[in-house]
């Protein structure tokens, strides 16, 4: 049974706004035959979000982040709690991660009891692009450790 | 005197939607700007590729409405290949349409647009989402609204041979044909559909329409704004998302323009403004005169509101009825055959229940339409012809949408131009945030308290998608709200 789900989020078209989801591709090589986890990529926020993470114990979420304040290519792992904070902001489209948990929760579906964020600065997010930024590249191996270290029982 | 207003091009590189709103000596508004983050370089990243990538990439845009671009893509290499897909093709890219129009309205509704209503303008934030919402009118409704979406995703990935970013539209058809077993579900999953969306209306009905104080904030002078309506009709001049002609149609509904898509850029000229990256849309042969209402003034709309205002009728039966009730609403007369355009902004929401309720019985009609299950789904392309141009358009849900490419004759892309739908609507987004401005700002009082959200639902009502540039963490689109002094000083900054 798979009890723990890895999600890369970002537009794989969009520069460092694609860097979750190299995380993931590349989590998806190191972790292959791990048991008990499961790596999804995903495009879009919000709900989708809550679909993706019905039916398991335990969550990572990777995407880009932008605050501004970290330099490039930086590496933040998120409690919930913290992204809270961050987000200071309901939504324009759909909705946001909290709402989705809680939305999950209130409908019944077997949400993650867990949930950590690991969020990588991004430096080139409004440019298309297929590559990474070199500060941002160089990240990639970084939060890769990281979530491995994370997921290890 | 009012401030001259300068805009640092450094404040401007911000990946924020933000509104900035310049008071006079007096303390009135004397301007308001609304300035969003701007994707760059996406013909840069086209250039050089092969046209019939494009339904893939652009679809990647943004994972909003990746449907939307991918059959625009798909009716522009039909143009740019000179080949028309055969009728189960065409049936298939409108029913995959349709189930995308139900899940995008469903989501705007409840989770964007109805809290307004159904949780109350003046909620706190935290309560005006999705689970106010529910928690308002209860456990199954929310339970309905996740099915739908749910039904409709397996549809789209059904049809589309991916979930959330269909790669099955090709120039000439489409690469796969629907079976017997899957035209049964998927006719079987529509008429839910149909149930949903009458259960929406039923709700809106109650909910809205018979509270006198939403009856009255919808119909009042509030967000109203009388401009040029666009939207793509039937050869009867009837709502259709996914082909036909743009109709255009001025403030008092009389038929302005109507056009085959590949003509757009007869009709539409782009504005550069110095104070926003997004070039603004409006009608060149009425000109540009500011951002004004009227007839004299090029600005239109293409939301679910000036689909219907386009419109001589539905072409659905439930959806028509609704038609009519909407117009009876706001006292809306027939004038030529038709009915007299609506201009309450605040009605979009209404008419995107209308539309949800169209595109289920559209779907309805489509998966019961034997042709759907033809092996016959494509023509195979020989070659670019007409000059290397394909230019193709559907109705997104937040407007008419277009994609033009230009190629070389061996399909190498050398131009990329595409009108999304959201930018139809900036200048009216931008005179609907001012006219809340200025009714919460008065001689230097600031009405704080409800000046955020009703600024929003200026902008909400035409579901503006600025999703691509700002899913990246913390999350969702930041508005920052900046309120100058005639000397140009920050007098107030609200933010969410």
């Amino acid at each position: 049974m798979s009890r723990t789900v890895v999600i890369g989020l970002g537009n794989p078209i969009l520069g460092d706004d694609a860097v979750g989801l190299r995380v993931a591709r590349a989590l998806a090589a190191e972790l292959s035959g791990v048991a008990g986890v499961v790596i999804k990529e995903l495009h879009a926020g919000g709900l989708r979000v809550m679909d993706a993470l019905a039916g398991f114990e335990r969550a990572v979420i990777v995407d880009a982040m932008h605050t501004g304040a970290l330099r490039p290519g930086s590496v933040r792992r998120l409690g919930l709690g913290q992204l809270g904070e961050a987000r200071n902001l309901a939504s324009t489209h759909d909705t946001n991660l909290p709402t989705a948990l809680a939305l999950g929760a209130m409908l019944g579906l077997p949400m993650p009891r867990e949930v950590t964020v690991f969020g990588i600065e991004a430096l080139e997010r409004e440019t298309f692009g297929e590559t990474l930024s070199a500060a941002v590249q160089r990240a990639v191996p970084r939060a890769v450790r990281l979530i491995v270290r994370e997921l290890r029982p | 005197m009012t401030q001259r207003i300068t805009i640092d091009p450094i404040t401007r590189l911000e990946g924020h939607g933000r509104i900035e709103i310049f008071l006079d000596a007096a303390g009135n508004v004397a301007n308001t700007y609304f300035q969003v983050p701007e994707l760059r370089g996406f013909e840069q990243f086209c250039v050089g590729r092969h046209a019939e990538d494009m339904p893939v990439i652009t679809n990647r845009i943004c994972g909003v409405c990746p449907e939307a671009h991918h059959l625009a893509s798909a009716k522009a290499l039909d143009a740019l290949f000179g080949v028309e897909p055969p009728p189960a093709a065409r049936k298939i890219r409108e029913l995959l349409y349709m189930a995308f129009f139900v899940t995008d309205h469903t989501t705007h509704f409840y989770a964007l647009g109805g809290p307004d209503f159904i949780v109350g303008p003046d909620a706190p934030p935290a309560e005006r989402n999705i689970l106010g919402v529910i928690r308002k009118v209860g456990l199954d409704a929310g339970k309905a609204v996740i099915a739908c979406r749910a039904r409709n995703h397996h549809v789209i990935q059904l049809l589309g041979g991916r979930g959330i970013h269909p790669v099955a539209g090709v120039p000439g058809g489409w690469s796969t044909s629907v079976t017997e077993a899957q035209r049964a579900e998927i006719a079987a999953i529509a008429r839910q559909n149909l149930d949903f969306a009458l259960f929406s209306l039923r709700l809106f009905e109650t909910i809205v329409l018979k509270n006198p104080v939403y009856r009255d904030l919808v119909t009042s002078d509030v967000y109203l704004h009388r401009t040029y309506s666009m939207g793509t009709v039937d050869a009867q001049n009837r709502v259709n998302f996914y082909d036909g002609t743009i109709r255009v149609v001025d403030p008092e509904g009389a038929e302005f323009a109507n056009y085959h898509p590949r003509d757009y850029a007869e009709h539409i000229a782009e504005r550069v403004e110095p104070w926003t990256y997004l070039k603004v849309p409006y009608l060149k042969k009425v000109g540009w005169k500011g951002y004004v209402d009227g007839a004299d003034s090029g600005v239109y709309a293409a939301t679910p509101l000036s689909r219907l205002n386009v419109s001589d009728a539905m072409p659905t039966p439930r959806a028509q009825e609704q038609f009519e009730a909407i117009h009876a609403a706001f006292g809306s007369a027939r004038r030529g055959g038709r009915f007299v355009p609506i201009h309450h902004r605040l009605a979009t929401h209404w008419a995107r229940l209308i539309e949800l309720l169209y595109a289920a019985e559209r779907m309805i009609e489509l998966a019961e339409d034997p042709e759907i299950t033809s092996p016959e789904v494509r023509r195979i392309p020989e070659g670019v012809v007409g000059g290397g141009v394909g230019i193709g358009s559907v109705e997104a849900p937040r407007g008419t949408l277009t994609h033009h490419y230009v190629s070389d004759e061996r399909g190498v892309l050398r131009q990329v131009n595409l009108i999304v739908g959201t930018t139809n609507n900036y200048a009216p987004m931008t005179m609907s945030i001012r006219r809340a401005a200025e009714r919460l700002i008065t001689a230097g009082r600031i009405v704080e308290e409800g000046l955020l959200n009703r600024i929003e639902m200026a902008f909400r009502l035409y579901d503006p998608c600025l999703s691509c540039a700002t899913h990246a963490l913390p999350g969702t689109m930041p508005l920052r709200v900046l309120i100058r002094d005639c000397g140009g000083a920050i007098v107030k900054e609200l933010r969410r």
